[in-house]
């Protein structure tokens, strides 16, 4: 469902500030793969799925969504595959507009927008059959400002919003890393079980180990730029926390291996 | 009585600016300067349409064109090129100025012997047999109460579109452009796109009350557009402070009402002896004051509870 050959990023090239964010990243996902990123931070995880969504355009490489090759593509128009939910509650969701105002808008995902009115009768009901699937008492406010409601509310309704229209593609960024921990869990559950409902094509990238253990079919492991662990099958499904942590340990030894490397030549050369 | 019903019509007409203003400062958080620019372009408009003998609904609703496509360049230019909002508005606010001055021929063009919408009013009022009726115990003539009529049945009319249309997907997304860019991307429309449309409408709700506001007062001048954009900030402000609440219908009937109130004050303000000369200053002083005040109070507020719950805790 999702082809990137050799995507290349790097920003504020040519200048002190140079960082070299996407070194060359190779990676084929299966439709109705559910894919876990890790990775420590600054690793390249957010720049991969900006890559994938349009917030930029790479350096290098070629991005296929269902065959169709995107990477030229602007972001709003890659929207017409892509449903996101971001790590900012904030970022999802319009809060001056009411709950089924922004549902309305998520309905015409990609789609021409048009002077049909957004809240006609029809639509209504199907918003509060698809609130009350959330389980969070929010069928009552339809109407309320959704800046009004909570952080993992929000998170919830983006997640609903992200999916309204089926995508080939579901993007979530550390979307539960700004929640309490109870919501956090809420949330992941939610997001489980609309992927396994509509068999959804999904990237989720999160920091929690257990999350990574607990979801997904496949889990890629990012550093620097480049993924150096992938793994799928039966062998994801064995993985444990204490596998993960040790995949980190080893990273965080060869990083230090690298930097002692490093002032060692400087030392004897420079 | 004729002052109040001159301040009442006008305040009405204003409206449209407001309204403008409204969609540009509160919708899109865009100050736009183009608006200086695009009253002028409206009544410039309007003028030499009715001058080479155009009917008064055409060269109007020309001038709403006009206004719109002023606010296409400066949404572009925002958009596309990447300029500074404020910029991209003086920028096509100074080029407005020169295109005017072209457009008129000259920098006052009088409308004393064409047909404007006022002259129509008049002609309609002149049906209805009697001259002066009494209102509230005054004498008012009934050409400006017709005219009045008029003015208030195409505010109602604006206002109505424009709350049905910003409840149409297209104006939903609208709204959002302006609450939330990166989610209108995501949501698969081109924030830029819903941007310049919504600086197109807004101006041409401007050069619309250009257009009619020349025609009221029977002359086109280069510099009518001076202040615009503040005063339609204020009469929103004071609109905003009016309804009490943000729910959107209530924000664009109170545009309307901040506009007339604000005009009938300042009318009142002038009849009590206030140079007409320090207008923009008191209306510059009382935005400021607007915008600030609100911040400054809660500030306050917080500082006077700050050493209370210290003393609580401690
Ligand atoms: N728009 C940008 N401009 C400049 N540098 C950027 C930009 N986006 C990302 N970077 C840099 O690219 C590198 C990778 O960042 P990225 O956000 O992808 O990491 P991440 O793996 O998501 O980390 P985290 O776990 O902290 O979210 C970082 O060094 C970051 O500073
Ligand atoms: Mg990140």
């Amino acid at each position: 469902m999702l082809e990137l050959n050799g995507i290349r990023k790097t920003f504020h090239a040519g200048t002190a500030n140079e960082v070299r964010s996407l070194q060359g990243v190779n990676l084929n996902i299966e439709p109705g793969s559910f894919v876990v990123v890790i990775g420590t931070n600054g690793s390249g995880k957010s720049t991969l799925l900006n890559a994938v969504a349009g917030t930029f355009l790479v350096d290098e490489g070629s991005i296929k969504i269902g065959g169709e090759d995107v990477t030229q593509w602007a972001e709003h128009r890659r929207a017409q595959h892509i449903g996101r939910v971001f790590q900012n509650p904030f970022s999802g969701t319009a809060p001056t507009l009411s709950v089924a105002e922004n549902l309305a808008l998520a309905s015409r995902r990609g789609q021409a927008r048009g002077l049909g009115f957004a809240l006609a009768g029809s639509h209504r009901a199907d918003m509060v059959a698809a609130i009350l699937g959330l389980g969070m008492g929010l069928e009552t406010r339809l109407d309320n400002a959704i800046g009004s409601l909570s952080g993992g509310q929000r998170q919830a309704l983006t997640l609903l919003m992200a999916t309204w229209l089926k995508p080939k593609l579901l993007l979530l960024d550390e979307h539960t890393a700004a929640l309490d921990p109870r919501s956090a869990d809420q949330v992941v559950r939610i997001t489980d079980r609309i992927i396994a409902r509509d068999s959804l094509t999904a990237m989720m990238v999160t920091h929690s180990m257990q999350q990574a253990v607990t979801y997904g079919d496949r889990l890629v492991m990012m550093h620097r730029g480049q993924i150096i662990h992938d793994v799928s099958g039966a062998e994801k499904r064995r993985l444990r926390v204490e596998d993960l942590m040790a995949r980190f340990e080893e990273v965080r030894r060869a990083d230090l291996l690298d930097t002692s490397a490093a002032d060692l030549l400087r030392a004897r050369y420079v | 009585m004729s002052l109040l019903l001159g301040a009442f019509i006008i305040g009405l007409i204003l409206a449209l600016v407001a309204l403008g203003v409204f969609i540009s400062f509160r919708i899109y958080h865009f100050p736009d300067m183009t608006a200086e620019g695009s009253i002028t372009l409206g009544a410039a408009v309007a003028a030499a349409l009715l001058v080479t003998g155009h009917s008064p609904l055409y060269a109007t609703l020309a001038a709403a064109v006009a206004g719109a496509v002023a606010g296409l360049i400066t949404g572009v230019l925002h958009t596309r090129f990447k300029i500074n909002a404020l910029l991209s508005g003086i920028i096509v606010m100074t080029a407005l100025y020169s295109v005017n001055l072209h457009v008129m021929g000259k920098s006052n063009v009088p409308l004393m012997n064409v047909t404007t919408f006022a002259d129509q009013a008049a002609k309609l009022a002149a049906h209805f047999g009697t001259e002066k009726v009494l209102l509230f115990g005054r004498e008012a003539a009934v050409r400006d109460l017709t005219l009045l009529g008029l003015s208030l049945g195409l505010v109602v009319l604006v206002g109505v579109l424009l709350y049905a249309f910003f409840r149409t997907h297209l104006g939903l997304a609208m709204r959002a452009t302006g609450d939330n860019d990166q989610m209108v991307r995501a949501l698969g429309s081109s924030d830029g796109v819903l941007l310049t449309g919504g600086l197109a409408l807004s101006n041409a709700l401007v050069a619309m009350a250009g257009a009619l506001l020349a025609q009221y007062q029977g002359f086109a001048d280069a510099q009518m557009g001076i202040g615009m954009l503040v005063w339609g900030l204020a009469s929103v402000i004071i609109g905003e402070a009016l309804v009490g609440t943000n729910r959107f219908g209530y924000l664009l009937a109170g545009a309307v009402f901040g506009s007339v109130l604000f005009r009938l004050l300042v009318a009142v303000a002038l009849r009590w002896g206030l140079d007409p000369n320090d207008l923009k200053l008191i209306t510059a002083v009382f935005v400021f004051g607007a915008l600030v005040l609100p911040g400054t109070f809660a500030k306050l507020r917080r500082r006077i509870s700050a050493p209370v719950s210290g003393d609580s805790r401690a």
